[in-house]
This record gives C-alpha cells, sequence and structure tokens, in this order.
C-alpha cells in the first residue's frame, strides 16, 4: 500500500481509518509532521503490549537503547562542506594512557639541574592535585631520562625516543599547549574522541562520515584498529562509546578490524554459501526489513539494511584490502618487519595507508600502555621502540605518494603527566601522575604548516604559558580543515542543535594552518 | 620521490595578485573588504532594489543605520550586532542569514565583519584584517554548478561514477569521485563527461582503468585543479595530451609510466605546484619545481 505523502508511512491498523490526521492538514512544517510522527510511533510502540517486548528485542539487536532508536533522525544523505576542504582523511595514531610531555615533544633543559628538587609553591599556585599523587609529602622534580638533539631544518629538538620521527619532523606542527579538563583516562579519552567526556556522543569520525559521506561505498566511511601491545601496563579498556555514532545515524559508527589474521569475523561465505546465495538472503532479510520500517517508521531500520549492504560489499573489498603481497620492497623499509604481522602498530599504521588510498575518511589507530606512573624509563622506550619507526614510515609514504598533503595525521594521548616523581624518584627510574592542564600533541598534512611548534608550556610544562588549545579547538581545527565550520555542522537532538564542539566557545586555530 | 614545494607561497601570493591586483596593495577598510562581502552574501535582498525588513547593507550609511526598528550594527561589540547573531546561526535556524537556504558566509567572511566591528566599524580608516588566504587551489572558480547538478549526478549514477560538488559554494566546483568502483571508470566514461567538463575541478582516477583516451578527455576540463592518475596505464607521451590544463595545481602520476621526458614537459604547466612521481621511471630523477618559475 502506497502511502500518500512522502514522509507518512503506511501505519497499523490501530491507526488505520483516522483520517484526517495532521498529514492532511496544510501549511504544517514538514519537520513538525515528522516530529509527530515519531511521537506518533512511541505511542504506537507503548501500545503493542505483548509484542513490546519483541520489540525491546530487536532494539537490542540493533545495539540502541528504544529511546535513540525512536529518536528523530534525518536522512543519511551527507552534508556538503561549508567551504573547500584541504583534507580529505585523517589517520590519528591515538596513544592511549597518555604518553608523557616530559619525555617526547615539550623538551624542558632547564629541568636537568634540578633532579630531586621540590617543585616551587609558586609554579603549582595552589592547584588541586590528583587523588593518586595528592598524599605524597614530597613532589620532587624529575627531568627527563631521555636526551634530545636539534633535527631537521627546523632544528626541532626531538628525544633520542624516536630516531625514526626525528627524520620527518620537518613535517610535524606540535602543538605543546594542549589542555583538558579530565584527570582520568575514560572521561579524557571519551573527552577527546567525542568531545564530551560522557558516553552517548558521536565520535569525531562519525561527525565526519555525517558531514562528508564516503569516498568509497564498498568501505567503512570510519574505521578504527586497535594495536597488540609490546607492553601490558595500566591498559585502558577501550570500547565503541569511544568510536560510536552517538545520536547520529548508526552507520556513522567505525567498524573495528580485529587484531589478528581475521579482521572483519563471520565475512567469509561458509562452505556450500556462494556469493548469488548470500545475495538473496540479504534481500530477503532487507526486504523483511523494510516492511518493518513501513510499519514502525524507525530509521535504525534503515541503518541496519545499509549496515547488511556494507558487510555485503566488504566480502570483496576487504579481502583485497588486507592482501599486502602486491606492496613494494619499500613498504618494509619504511615500516618495518613488524608490519608483516597482523595486528602490530606497525601493520596497522600500513592498513591506515592502505584505508585512506582507498578513501577511507578516517582511520583511529590505537596504542595503549602510555599510562606510566611507574617505570616510565623502561616502560616509555618500549612503546617508542614499537611505534617510532612504522610512524615515521607512514608520514613518509604518505608524503612520497602525494598523499599527505590531503590526509590530517593526527599523534598524541588523552592528556598530559607531571613533572614531578609519582613514587620514589630515582635517576633511571621514576613515574609520572596525570596532568590535564597541558600536553603536547603533534599533527602533520592536512594543510597544516609543517615544521613548527605552537603554544609554550612553562619552564616545569606544568601550566600553559602562551597560546592555551583546548580540546575543542582541535577539533574546531580538525572539522575545518574538512571544510566544516564547527558552530554548522550540526544534528539536531534533544531539542538542541548539537555539535562536535558543544555549547562551550572553541576556536579554530589559524596560525597553524596553511 | 620528487615533490614540487619550493616558494609555494611567494607563488600563491603571485597567482593571487594576479587575480585581484588590487588586494595586495591597498588597507583593509570598510569600502575593500567589508563591502565585497556584503555585497557577496546580502545586497540582493537589503540592498538598492529590494529592502527586506526595511533594511539596507549596500552603503556604510545604510548599514550603520540598520533598519526601521533597530540597529544592526553595533561599534565594537560584534556580539551584541544583530548582522553578527544572525550570520552566525545554524543553518536550521529560521532567522539565520542569508535566509532561504542561500550559502551562509564562510568563516574567514564572518571572521572579517568580526574584525571590522570590533575596531569599531570604522567608515574609511584601515582595521586589522585577517590576512586574505593564500590558497591557489582555490584562486580560479569554476561555473556555478547549481543549474547542471541535478543533470551530471544523474549521468554520474548512471556511468557508475560521482560527481559531487567540493563545497556548497556554487563556485567551487565537482569532484570526479572513482574509488567505489574504479575499474568501471575507462576512457569511454571520460569521454561521456564532456558537458559537465567545465564544472569539474578535481578527478580521482586513480587505480581506474583510463588509458592515453582518457588524458584527451581530461585535458577538455580547462577549471581542473586537482588530478590523481596513480596506478593508471596512462603513458609518458600520453601524458602530453594534459599540456591544456592550465589551472592544474597539483598531478599525482605515483606509479604510472611517465618518465624524466614526462616531467620535464609538465613542468610546463603554468599552475602546476605539485607533481608526484613516486613509482615511476622518472623517481628519483629530481626535476626542476615548476613552482620556482618566475611568473
Amino acid at each position: 500500500m502506497a502511502s500518500p505523502h512522502p514522509l507518512q508511512p503506511d501505519l497499523c491498523s490501530d491507526h488505520g481509518g483516522e483520517h484526517p490526521t495532521i498529514w492532511d492538514l496544510p501549511n504544517i512544517p514538514l519537520g513538525l509532521k515528522q516530529e509527530w510522527l515519531n511521537l506518533e510511533t512511541r505511542r504506537h510502540f507503548l501500545g503493542r503490549g505483548a509484542k513490546a517486548l519483541a520489540w525491546a528485542g530487536l532494539a537490542s539487536i540493533l545495539g540502541r537503547s528504544l529511546p535513540r532508536a525512536l529518536a528523530n533522525e534525518s536522512s543519511s544523505t551527507p552534508l556538503l562542506p561549508h567551504f573547500a576542504p584541504k583534507a580529505k582523511r585523517a589517520i590519528y595514531l591515538f596513544m592511549a594512557g597518555a604518553p608523557s610531555q616530559f619525555e617526547t615533544w615539550d623538551y624542558k633543559p632547564g629541568l636537568s639541574s634540578m633532579f630531586n628538587q621540590d617543585l616551587p609553591e609558586s609554579v603549582r599556585g595552589g592547584q588541586q592535585l590528583t587523588g593518586m599523587t595528592a598524599s605524597q609529602t614530597r613532589f620532587p622534580v624529575a627531568p627527563s631520562f631521555y636526551k634530545f638533539a636539534q633535527h631537521g631544518q627546523a632544528g626541532r629538538w626531538c628525544s633520542e625516543l624516536f630516531p625514526y620521527t626525528a627524520k620527518v619532523s620537518d613535517e610535524l606542527c606540535v602543538i605543546k599547549s594542549l589542555h583538558t579538563e579530565a584527570i582520568n583516562h575514560e572521561p579524557a579519552i571519551l573527552s577527546i574522541t567525542t568531545g564530551n567526556m560522557f558516553p552517548g556522543k558521536p565520535s569525531v569520525g562519525a561527525w565526519l562520515s555525517y558531514g562528508l559521506g564516503a569516498i568509497n561505498d564498498e568501505l567503512p566511511t570510519f574505521v578504527v584498529m586497535i594495536s597488540k601491545m609490546p607492553i601490558q601496563v595500566n591498559v585502558q579498556a577501550l570500547s565503541n562509546r569511544l568510536w560510536s555514532s552517538g545520536f547520529l545515524s548508526p552507520e556513522h559508527a567505525a567498524v573495528a578490524l580485529r587484531s589478528g589474521s581475521n579482521p572483519v569475523l563471520h565475512l567469509k561465505d561458509p562452505p556450500g554459501v556462494d556469493r548469488s546465495v548470500r545475495r538473496a538472503m540479504i534481500d530477503g532479510v532487507n526486504d523483511l526489513n523494510h516492511q518493518l520500517f513501513d510499519r514502525v517508521g524507525d530509521p535504525e531500520i534503515n541503518a541496519r539494511i545499509s549496515q547488511y549492504e556494507m558487510a555485503f560489499r566488504m566480502q570483496t573489498s576487504v579481502p583485497e584490502l588486507t592482501d599486502f603481497s602486491n606492496e613494494p620492497s619499500s613498504t618494509w623499509d619504511l615500516y618495518g618487519p613488524k608490519a608483516k604481522e597482523p595486528g602490530t602498530f606497525a601493520y596497522n599504521c600500513l592498513m591506515a595507508r592502505r584505508l585512506a588510498e582507498r578513501g577511507v575518511r578516517f582511520s583511529q589507530v590505537f596504542l595503549r600502555s602510555w599510562d606510566q606512573h611507574n617505570n616510565l624509563p623502561t616502560n616509555i622506550k618500549i612503546l617508542a621502540e614499537d611505534s617510532d619507526r612504522p610512524t615515521q614510515g607512514l608520514i613518509a609514504d604518505l608524503k612520497r605518494r602525494g598523499m599527505l598533503d590531503d590526509t590530517l595525521v593526527i599523534w598524541g594521548g588523552e592528556f598530559g603527566r607531571t613533572v614531578y616523581s609519582q613514587g620514589t624518584l630515582k635517576p633511571q627510574d621514576y613515574g609520572r601522575d596525570h596532568h590535564p592542564r597541558c600536553f603536547s600533541m603533534w599533527l602533520a598534512g592536512g594543510g597544516v604548516k609543517p615544521g613548527i611548534s605552537y603554544g609554550e608550556t612553562d619552564d616545569f610544562s606544568y601550566n600553559i604559558a602562551k597560546d592555551p588549545v583546548h580540546i575543542r579547538d582541535l577539533h574546531a581545527t580538525l572539522l575545518h580543515q574538512f571544510g566544516f565550520d564547527h558552530e554548522r555542522l550540526t544534528h539536531k537532538f534533544q531539542g538542541l542543535e548539537q555539535k562536535l564542539t558543544g555549547v562551550l566557545p572553541a576556536r579554530v586555530i589559524r596560525d597553524i594552518l596553511l | 620521490m620528487i615533490f614540487y614545494s619550493k616558494s609555494l607561497i611567494l607563488s600563491a601570493a603571485l597567482t593571487l595578485l594576479a587575480f585581484h591586483p588590487r588586494l595586495g596593495a591597498e588597507p583593509a577598510t570598510f569600502a575593500t573588504r567589508v563591502a565585497p562581502v556584503l555585497e557577496k552574501n546580502c545586497t540582493g535582498c537589503h540592498g538598492k532594489d529590494k529592502q527586506k525588513g526595511s533594511l539596507r547593507l549596500d552603503t556604510f550609511a545604510h548599514v550603520m543605520r540598520g533598519s526601521d526598528d533597530r540597529v544592526v550594527v553595533k561599534a565594537k561589540d560584534f556580539a551584541a550586532s544583530e548582522l553578527h547573531r544572525r550570520i552566525t546561526l545554524p543553518a536550521s535556524d529560521e532567522d539565520v542569514m542569508p535566509s532561504d537556504g542561500k550559502p551562509l558566509l564562510s568563516s574567514a567572511d564572518i571572521l572579517l565583519l568580526e574584525k571590522w566591528i570590533a575596531a569599531g566599524a570604522p567608515a574609511t580608516e584601515p582595521f586589522d584584517a585577517p590576512a586574505l588566504a593564500l590558497t591557489p587551489i582555490t584562486s580560479s572558480a569554476a561555473p556555478d554548478y547549481r543549474p547542471r547538478l541535478a543533470a551530471a549526478t544523474a549521468l554520474a549514477k548512471k556511468l557508475g561514477i560521482r560527481l559531487v560538488p567540493r563545497s556548497i559554494v556554487p563556485t567551487d566546483g565537482l569532484i570526479l569521485r572513482t574509488a567505489s568502483a574504479p575499474t568501471q571508470c575507462n576512457d569511454a566514461v571520460l569521454a561521456q563527461l564532456a558537458p559537465f567538463a567545465d564544472l569539474i575541478v578535481e578527478a580521482e582516477l586513480a587505480r581506474t582503468t583510463i588509458t592515453d583516451a582518457g588524458l584527451v578527455s581530461l585535458a577538455l576540463c580547462p577549471n581542473l585543479q586537482i588530478l590523481d592518475l596513480t596506478q593508471t596505464a596512462v603513458t609518458a607521451q600520453g601524458l602530453g595530451a594534459l599540456h591544456p590544463l592550465k589551472n592544474l595545481v597539483v598531478l599525482n602520476l605515483t606509479n604510472t609510466a611517465a618518465n624524466q621526458a614526462t616531467a620535464a614537459s609538465l613542468k610546463k604547466l603554468p599552475s602546476l605546484h605539485h607533481l608526484w612521481l613516486f613509482g615511476t621511471p622518472a623517481d628519483p630523477v629530481s626535476a626542476k619545481p615548476a613552482a620556482a618559475k618566475a611568473k
């Protein structure tokens, strides 16, 4: 039965024949009618009694809460950038656990002469400490165990932990003045991945998918890879709340590639099922889903249909993607031998380049274990050795293939670490507590000025001395490189024009842009 | 690996100056910077011919007068200026300006108006305006895509490719996109795009099955700025067909048969800033940067 109105689904018998409805009234904006449809759908659900249980079952299959399933959701047609983008895609190397800025990108030569002296009270100025070190009687300054040297034409001071990355230091824009509110991992990681420390908001990659749509329909727009760890100390749990679509349509959530030899489970057709049988099965399921959508009008059903279609397409696109046999030998020289081992950070960096080549908008590679409350000098070296070469390899590879100009590479964690040692300070052993007041990240490519630094911290990297960059500013800048004014990339939910940068002021860091 | 980036900023500036000879020399004032923004975005409805809401924005006096019932620019306080409030609302707000779904102001234009108001909204005195963006890639505009977008989209769909606007700015042109099914894009497909050749500013043709014949079609895209031919079967001689592309800024020939002679001859393209030759017979021979040439 065809609906006489474009937005009106055919309703069940408990609504049939109740004409005229609001749909027949002239001069009512379509948006209001859509809202009515949602309310009506909800009433429909509540009124179905016994069948509601089945409905709830469906919602849980879809992995969504009912209120969200019933929320307003517009068409998944991508928007258009507000202005011509500089970046087409981004690769975010997420160093979960928060690497110390002192041993990496915020060189503080003055600290070496202050070993084991107490942090001057004037620096902290009575600011609150985090729970893990607040009970310490002393706050002894811990200089970096690792040495720094100048590299590149820009003469950037690079840590000896990153001998490879130092070779591409002229490609990097290091921001030393990031800051965030959160002092613990979960809220901090959520803040930097979704713009909000409470779960339920769309991730950066989901916003990009929502705004830009796919370049390649055969692959997901947003991909997450969690790397095998070379060491497992203070490991943070990661889950799909960090790469969810929040209140955006579910197809904008990331597909997480597994860190084994089989990146997407159940993708291969089982024995005896050929491609046409699979196609017929999906067509049948889609047909049932379309019927359900026609009855209840839940946009999540359409999202599920598109996910079945994506999975079907990935059956052919993923094997090609993960077949590294056509890589030239120079690839392995760049990324190192570990890139041949599925699931390593090196493998994921190479995969990120292959995804970028094929048009995936946003790849987020997680590497965990940077949460070095103790044994920092030993453990940070293990992680640096695991990640340094492939990081440089990725930058150099994108560059030589002409892809760095329109691929934004981001490196960093969720907050910084303290200048003072957590626990006992020895010349070769110390730890550092969480520190949200300043931390360092770097960007490369994607229309960001190469070979510069932005922002400064005080002599103890305790507070920001110049050009603070809130993570909201980072988000606004990222969206800007993709052609979006962060104030105008919005989605209506719960009566608000929601946006990645939230309601507090955010600015695009124009000084770092080409 | 060979790439050109020397003198990028300088040549970008020169390119810009060539297009807008006035802009580099004159200080930022209402007349040189603010009025053009208002003219582009506002005066169609708030000007000499039409005064919606009794508001005109086509002269300094009119801007400062405001509408019959309110002032729209409060000097030194853009946050309290109605003009600023209207142009920064979300696109879905019924008060947003420009109205009726017309393109909103760019953030650069908004910033400019903010700077002008914050400086006290001077009539003729210069104010501290943001530098003009030096973006050679957008310096030459394509024709307005709006009248032909529906037809272009339909044709692309039929051909198994995509033609998508680069942004909501109608003169930003269309991107030819093939990544979903690169092998479906061949010379015959490119030949059929002729009716929209002037709208295409960027062509993503990596891993497609195009050959030298396709390059002849591409040479008919006068506004093409970015061309990716990575891993295609184009030949060193065939690439010579690209010489009419006066606006080409970026050319990616990674994993093609481009040789030293190709690279040398492509250097003659007047706008070319980046030529990528990784995995070609021309790599690692260094070509002289085209961008360093005097313009």
